[in-house]
């Protein structure tokens, strides 16, 4: 137990999450889309042409192809306006790019990220940290140690500057290609911010890295990339928090996240998400995997109007294994659509994946999920296991996993169970002196543990705070 | 739309069948008003996944098959004592009332472009009425195909407390001469009356250059129970959809499914069930085994309403490949409106078990009788659902068949 978690019981965490600042922006991105605006943002960011170019490319991808619109079950985006959201905003601080000193931040942003907890965790536990406020990374952090080992830590609009080769190989190439659905082409064209991650050969950075992402404005989209290369027998343990104040527009979350598991390298990438509800979350997240190369993604999704995030993983080589953990929690006016994509393309492949989902007064959770198992990929195999409690009847859950299977030597199982919250349980509970709501956390606490035990304690914690400001129904 | 028939579907020719029927105004209207929906309907929908659709309906080679007019077919119905089997020509002379008011009360023939064209175009079809308090067991219905393409419609009414089992099993005279295939279509619907239990079993045996399509709805009222089996061995494609709609408080309803694909046999298996009332119970289980290039998908859906309180619904869907060339493709769906639900679904999909197979070859079986032993094992679950006896004998040979094979 450490002073964090004193410090996340001690703060009133709705205050934490949902207070709002003025915002001030230096620049503001007219709001909608056009070649302009990614001139725009490319001459401010000061980048090399083939980011430039790149950033063009993935606009006209995203102008050719239509909106998602049928996918069975799939969240209402009609009231999305592309056109009405400002897709780049950089806050007003003389110190682009991000100060290394917590102290030189002006007070306003060091108030906004000390409500949030960030430079407690970082005291305390964290390798590196850097936190991004509306479009651009205002803290960055990476501790000396692990600097001299050669691992990069740094803002993605700096790591183009500073380790052009490596993200010109990298970004955006073969893990995450614009092409690949509408709002990673978005996120291709205005993407801006974000984290990069690099583990050179051998390095074991035993502390996590964390980065903290925060929406200030109304109306803006956030569209931070984040690029983490662990190279051989290497192991790095990233954590993103997200998190937006809740305003009457509606905000655009299209972050996009590439991560390359090099041999025998270890990444695991924990998230918890708290978004305001009126936050369109429509992410791309995907792993590439090779040779006996561990991937583990462990996410939370609490907030947001509508999510729509299947992280995936790409076992490319021979051994690769992969573990997803998630969690979501659906309120009122929510649509958290949410699962996980495995392709198993190489022989003796492993993954598991373990999903818990809560709905309550009228939010709407569902587990959209694909196993790809390729002809040759034998002795793979994969458990999927998926769990649902409903609270109300107003509530929905759905389970939409699909399997496709082109290997016999396989171990294929999925589970998927949905329930109600136990009356008997609740009684017994209540019999030893607890009240129904405080009952009824304690179920949810219960139902959830497999997950938090998963995070590192700050997470959990905060996990814990999230779910049980959501039950008692005073957040956001 | 998308599909095109060749040339001669015309209000003409469906305006010929029925003349040649001698049927009501009443039908010929429907089959007219459904002929007119082709236009605005789309194939059945299928299952699509990043980069792929998991069946290409357009591969049914049916604008070249469909051949309204020349229709044949040879089948035996076995009544049992009470029940009414009659094909649909007697039906509409001695019970055209009740075929007027459930004709398409259950099935929408409107659903989708394929059920449109079975709609408009049938020429054998069945009538099996279940009078009230009847109980009645061993109803059969055997049909052999001898035309490039058959469009077949069974309706099943029983009334309050009745109860039936019925086994419809279509097979053909064989591949055809030029190797063009043919289309078999049948649309069954199932009206359970109060209190009701119908057991409907299907087994499809066509040739391997063959096509089927079937859609089979049942509606189940207070306490009815609709039981299918679905049963598929032939064809190259099948697309094969078994719903209940659970509208009654206390219905329940089970779906078995078994198939076994070999070569390059493709299956499109699906079982759907509709919660839509309270204390309402479903139980969907499918077995299937492929070998060589064949390949299953399979979609379960159980979809529990707002109003479906005190819900249990389960699924199961398991696959065994035999071969390294073949594809299972499983998708389970749970989508759950009403908190008061026990629902879960499993799918699985694996190879013969090979500490099994060890075992038996160490007590000297030879490695293929084990692998066949452990096959015809893992159908039993299914056969133990199967109520007719027949029936079971007949999947259990099939299974046997396609073994030695």
């Amino acid at each position: 137990m450490s002073s964090d978690q004193d410090h996340l019981q001690q703060t009133d965490t709705e205050e934490r999450f949902d207070f709002k600042k003025d915002s001030k922006a230096a620049y503001a991105a007219e709001k909608g889309l056009t070649e302009e605006t990614i001139h725009a943002i490319s001459d401010d960011k000061d980048e090399p042409d083939w980011m430039r170019e790149r950033r063009l490319r993935a606009l006209e991808q995203f102008q050719a192809m239509p909106m998602p619109t049928d996918w069975p079950g799939q969240p209402d985006l009609s009231e999305l306006d592309i056109d009405e959201i400002v897709p780049y905003v950089r806050p007003d601080i003389e110190t682009r790019g991000g100060v290394d000193d917590w102290t030189d931040l002006p007070d306003e942003i060091k108030d906004t990220f000390d409500k949030l907890g960030i430079p407690e965790a970082e005291k305390n536990a964290l390798s590196g940290v850097g936190a991004q406020y509306e479009s651009e990374v205002v803290y960055q952090n990476m501790q000396e140690r692990w600097e001299e080992k050669g691992v990069v830590f740094c803002n993605m609009d700096e790591a183009v500057q500073e380790h052009e080769e490596l993200v010109k190989e990298h970004f955006m190439t073969n893990c995450v290609p614009p092409s690949d659905n509408k709002f990673a082409a978005l996120h291709g064209a205005i993407w801006s911010g974000g984290s990069f991650v690099y583990v050179p050969e051998d390095v074991t950075v035993e502390m996590p890295v964390q980065a903290y992402f925060r929406m200030n404005s109304e109306g803006m989209g956030q569209f931070e990339h984040t690029l983490i290369i662990a190279e051989e027998n290497s192991e790095v343990h990233y954590i993103e928090g997200c998190s937006a104040p809740k305003y009457s527009a509606f905000n655009l979350h299209s972050g996009g996240v590439e991560v390359f598991v090099g041999e025998d390298a270890h990444v695991q990438y924990s998230t918890v998400q708290n978004w305001s509800k009126n936050t369109y979350n429509l992410n791309t997240k995907r792993a590439l995997v090779e040779q006996e190369g561990r991937m583990e993604w462990i996410s939370g999704s609490m907030g947001s109007k509508a999510t729509m995030l299947y992280p995936s993983t790409v076992l490319k080589g021979r051994g690769a294994s992969d573990n997803h953990i998630t969690i979501a929690f659906a309120g009122e006016g929510q649509d958290i659509d949410t699962g996980a994509k495995v392709y198993h393309n190489a022989p003796n492949t492993k993954s598991t994946i373990e999903s818990k989902s809560i709905s309550k007064d009228g939010g709407r959770t569902n587990y959209r999920g694909l196993v790809h198992i390729a002809d040759g990929a034998e002795n793979s195999s994969t458990a999927v296991e998926c769990d649902a409690l409903m609270f109300d009847n107003e509530s929905t859950s759905d389970t939409m996993p699909y399997m496709e299977i082109n290997e016999s030597k396989v171990d294929v199982a999925h589970e998927a169970t949905v329930g109600k919250i136990g009356d008997e349980d609740i009684f017994y509970l209540q019999t030893r002196g607890l009240d129904d709501d405080d009952a009824k956390q304690m179920i949810v606490s219960g139902f959830i543990e497999p997950i938090t035990e998963e995070l590192p304690i700050e997470y959990a914690v905060e996990l814990n705070r999230l779910v049980e400001l959501e039950m008692e129904g005073s957040l956001g | 739309m998308s599909a095109t028939l060749k040339q001669g579907l015309t209000a003409d020719t469906v305006r010929e069948l029925s003349e040649a029927r001698d049927e009501p105004e009443w039908l010929l209207d429907r089959r007219l008003e459904a002929l007119e929906a082709l236009e605005e309907l789309d194939l059945p929908d299928v299952i699509q996944t990043p980069g792929r659709r998991w069946t290409n309906l357009t591969d049914l080679k049916f604008e070249q098959l469909v051949d309204p007019l020349n229709q044949s077919d040879e089948t035996e119905r076995v009544t049992a004592e009470g029940v009414e089997v009659l094909d649909f020509e007697t039906a509409l002379e001695e019970h055209e009332e009740l075929l007027r008011e459930e004709f398409g009360s259950t099935l929408d023939p409107q659903s989708n472009y394929l059920t449109a064209l079975s709609a408009a175009l049938f020429t054998t079809g069945t009538l099996i009425y279940v009078p009230e308090g009847v109980d009645a067991e061993d109803v059969k219905i055997r049909t052999e195909m001898r035309s490039d393409s058959l469009f077949s419609h069974t309706l099943v009414v029983t009334e309050e407390s009745a109860s039936v089992t019925i086994l419809e099993a279509i097979d053909d005279e064989g591949p055809t001469a030029d190797d063009e295939g043919r289309y078999f279509s049948n649309l069954v619907e199932v009206a359970a009356g109060a209190n009701s239990n119908v057991q409907f079993g299907s087994l499809q045996n066509l040739s391997e250059d063959a096509y089927c399509y079937t859609l089979k709805h049942g509606a189940a009222t207070d306490d009815a129970t609709v039981d299918w089996i679905e049963g598929n061995f032939g064809t190259q494609i099948t697309r094969s959809d078994v719903e209940t709609e659970l509208n009654g408080e206390g219905s329940e309803s089970q779906i078995v499914g078994a198939f076994f694909g070999h070569e390059d046999q493709h299956f499109d298996v699906n079982a759907r069930v509709w919660h839509n009332a309270e204390h309402t119970t479903a139980d969907l289980v499918t077995r299937g085994v492929l070998d060589d290039t064949a390949r299953s998908v399979y979609e379960g859906v159980q979809d529990v309403g707002r109003d479906a309180w005190d819900t249990s619904s389960y699924q199961r869907e398991n696959t065994l490949m035999l071969s390294d060339d073949s594809e299972a493709d499983a998708s389970p769906k749970l989508i759950i409106k009403n908190h008061d639900t026990e629902a879960s679904h499993s799918a699985t999909v694996g190879q013969v078990d090979q500490q099994d197979l060890f075992y038996m070859t160490s007590r000297g079986i030879s490695p293929e009788q084990a692998r066949n032993m452990l096959v015809e094992g893992f159908f039993v679950p299914v056969l133990e659902e199967i109520a007719v006896e027949e029936f079971r004998d007949d999947v259990e040979e099939l299974v046997q068949e396609r073994l030695r094979n």
